[in-house]
């Protein structure tokens, strides 16, 4: 028999196409008009299987949209969180620092000269060659026990510290009122044994009339006091502040031990002396290590009082909460500020939150792909 | 007097009773593309197969598959035939895979080479020949034969479907092709 033509290859190859049944054409068609119905499964759907039936059939578009939408709620509700958590403007600002008991030695020394004393004058520099001097022995009972307990440069051993407190209040109230408030100040710095250094009171219109004080309180009823205080009228501004003052203290305690030991030694060489000049010159270092010992004294009796009593500055103004303050209503510049703090949290939540996403998404289009190449790579197993 | 344009009710009717009955472009595109390509898929589907039953329950999955995702087909990505067939090729493959079952365990060319009515002794003996050579393909070579001959695609379409470039598929296609003949010939 010839080979096969073109032609003739061609048409009986087609000839071999299988033909599907016409029952089942007819089944198919039918099919094909229901919309391909899914077959029952028996029992309600739930909502777990209509949402992965749902992301089965959903377009790209659909799903990005979803997604989008789910991350911005998300994103709006951690917004909301964070902002939320800042805390809101009161009609007074109440500012309080503390310093911890290891503040910086220079925090410490540059208090120490700016209030009671330089550093060297507290004693943080070695003695001088001590010159004799007569008697005071009697000096050395001021000396507590206690400060020989601290040591190192923030005398971290010590048991009892010695914190130095201060305050700044700002009242503000009427301009007929200020004199009432001022003398309800001073009743209250008596009320509570404190100490007025120095005050002023002046009258006049809003804004002129207004008083001024510079108070000690005894440390421990400060806290008291300010409540106080705050009570005689509207809270504008507060501040407090410590600072703690036990490492000078403690050293200065200790130096001034050393110098009364030293005055002792010097009264042993004195009636030792047996010549004039021998006298003389131990009577010359007594004299030296008296007065070294009396500003050492002065100098603890100074950082004592520091912790003792506090220094209160008190001013009365009148007239409205300048806005700053942050005392008065809600307005379009507390808005302004408001808006931009919940962008940046909102930009911040963003940052973040694209941080743990993005490789997250990264692995999950990687899973995806490997998914893709391996589900191909068996289909065409298949065929092998 | 009053001027206004007023529609009359039987129009209107007319017009929200097309906008409501009117079925959708896709459902419309996808009804023209299943009557054009029903017969073509199932014999397509029956050669990667070779068994009827099979070929029927995976034609019937693979229009379902395609109805399901027919709102996600992007004309851009490609042609509707190419994306039908790689649907039904999938579904095949997944029913080749879950049976465990090869092509030439289930084939039945005496099914392909049905004799014609009417058909002379040498037309008989041409159509065993050719059916017995297309048996003894490869499968992958079947398949070709299959998409084109049988399905009608042309090779960009086959290139599509199998995932290959359409050089590649032409090249295959041609050895395919080439060895049907010399099997068809040597037989015969």
């Amino acid at each position: 028999m010839e080979p096969y033509r073109d032609d003739q290859f061609v048409a009986t190859l087609e000839s071999l196409r299988p033909e599907p049944d016409q029952e089942f054409t007819a089944e198919l068609d039918e099919l094909a008009a229901e919309g391909f119905p899914r077959p029952e499964r028996g029992g309600m759907e739930t909502g777990w299987q209509r949402l992965v039936e749902w992301l089965r059939q959903a377009r790209p578009g659909q799903l990005a949209l979803a997604g989008g939408g789910m991350a911005a709620v998300a994103i709006v509700l951690a917004t909301a969180a964070i902002a939320g958590s800042g805390g809101g403007a009161g009609s007074s600002r109440v500012d309080t620092e503390s310093a911890a008991s290891g503040k910086s030695l220079n925090g410490t020394l540059s208090f120490l000269n700016t209030y009671g004393g330089s550093a060297e004058e507290s004693g943080v520099e070695a003695s001088p060659e001590a010159e004799s001097a007569p008697s005071a022995a009697a000096s050395s009972e001021a000396v507590s026990p206690q400060v020989r307990s601290g040591t190192g440069p923030y005398a971290s051993g010590a048991k009892h510290r010695n914190v130095e407190r201060a305050a700044e209040m700002t009242l503000g109230t009427d301009p007929s009122e200020v004199g009432d408030a001022a003398g309800k100040v001073l009743e209250t710095v008596h009320a509570y044994d404190g100490i007025v250094l120095n005050s002023s009171v002046r009258g006049g219109s809003e804004g002129q009339a207004g008083a001024r004080f510079e108070l000690l309180i005894p440390s421990a009823k400060l806290s008291d006091a300010l409540a106080s205080f705050s009570a005689i009228a509207e809270v504008r501004d507060r501040h407090e502040s410590s600072n703690d003052i036990t490492a000078p203290t403690v050293t200065t305690g200790e130096l001034l031990q050393d110098s009364h030991a030293r005055i002792e030694s010097l009264l042993n060489q004195l009636a030792d002396a047996e010549t004039e000049a021998e006298q003389e010159a131990v009577e010359a270092k007594l004299h030296a290590e008296r007065r070294r010992a009396a500003d050492l004294k002065s100098q603890l009796t100074a950082l004592q009082r520091r912790a003792n009593l506090s220094r209160v500055s008190l001013r009365i103004i009148s007239g409205e909460a300048p806005a700053a303050a942050g005392g008065g209503s809600w307005n379009a510049g507390d808005a302004l500020h408001d808006a931009g703090h919940i962008l940046s949290v909102a930009a911040g939540v963003v940052i973040v939150t694209a941080a743990v996403l993005a490789p997250i998404a990264l692995l999950v289009l990687l899973a995806l792909l490997a998914q893709r190449a391996w589900i191909r790579g068996r289909r065409e197993r298949a065929l092998d | 007097m009053d001027h206004r344009l007023v529609r009359s009710t039987g129009v209107e009717q007319a017009l929200l009773a097309s906008a409501q009955e009117a079925p959708r472009e896709a459902d419309l595109a996808f009804e023209r593309l299943y009557r054009a390509n029903r017969d073509d898929v199932y014999a397509y589907v029956t050669s990667i197969l070779r068994d009827r039953a099979a070929a029927e329950e995976v034609t019937a999955a693979a229009f379902e598959r395609a109805y399901r995702k027919r709102s996600r087909f992007d004309r851009n990505r490609g042609e509707p035939r190419a994306w039908l067939f790689g649907i039904a090729r999938n579904a095949a493959l997944d029913e080749l895979r879950r049976r465990g079952r090869q092509a030439e365990l289930a084939a039945d060319p005496e099914d392909l080479a049905g004799a014609s009515v009417g058909e002379s002794a040498e037309q008989s003996t041409r159509r065993l020949a050719l059916a017995a050579a297309l048996a003894t393909l490869e499968p992958r070579e079947r398949e070709l034969i299959a998409l084109k001959f049988f399905a009608g695609l042309g090779n960009a379409e086959i290139a599509a479907v199998i995932g290959v470039s359409e050089s590649n598929a032409g090249t295959k296609l041609h050895r395919a092709v080439t060895k049907l003949r010399e099997a068809c010939d040597g037989a015969l």
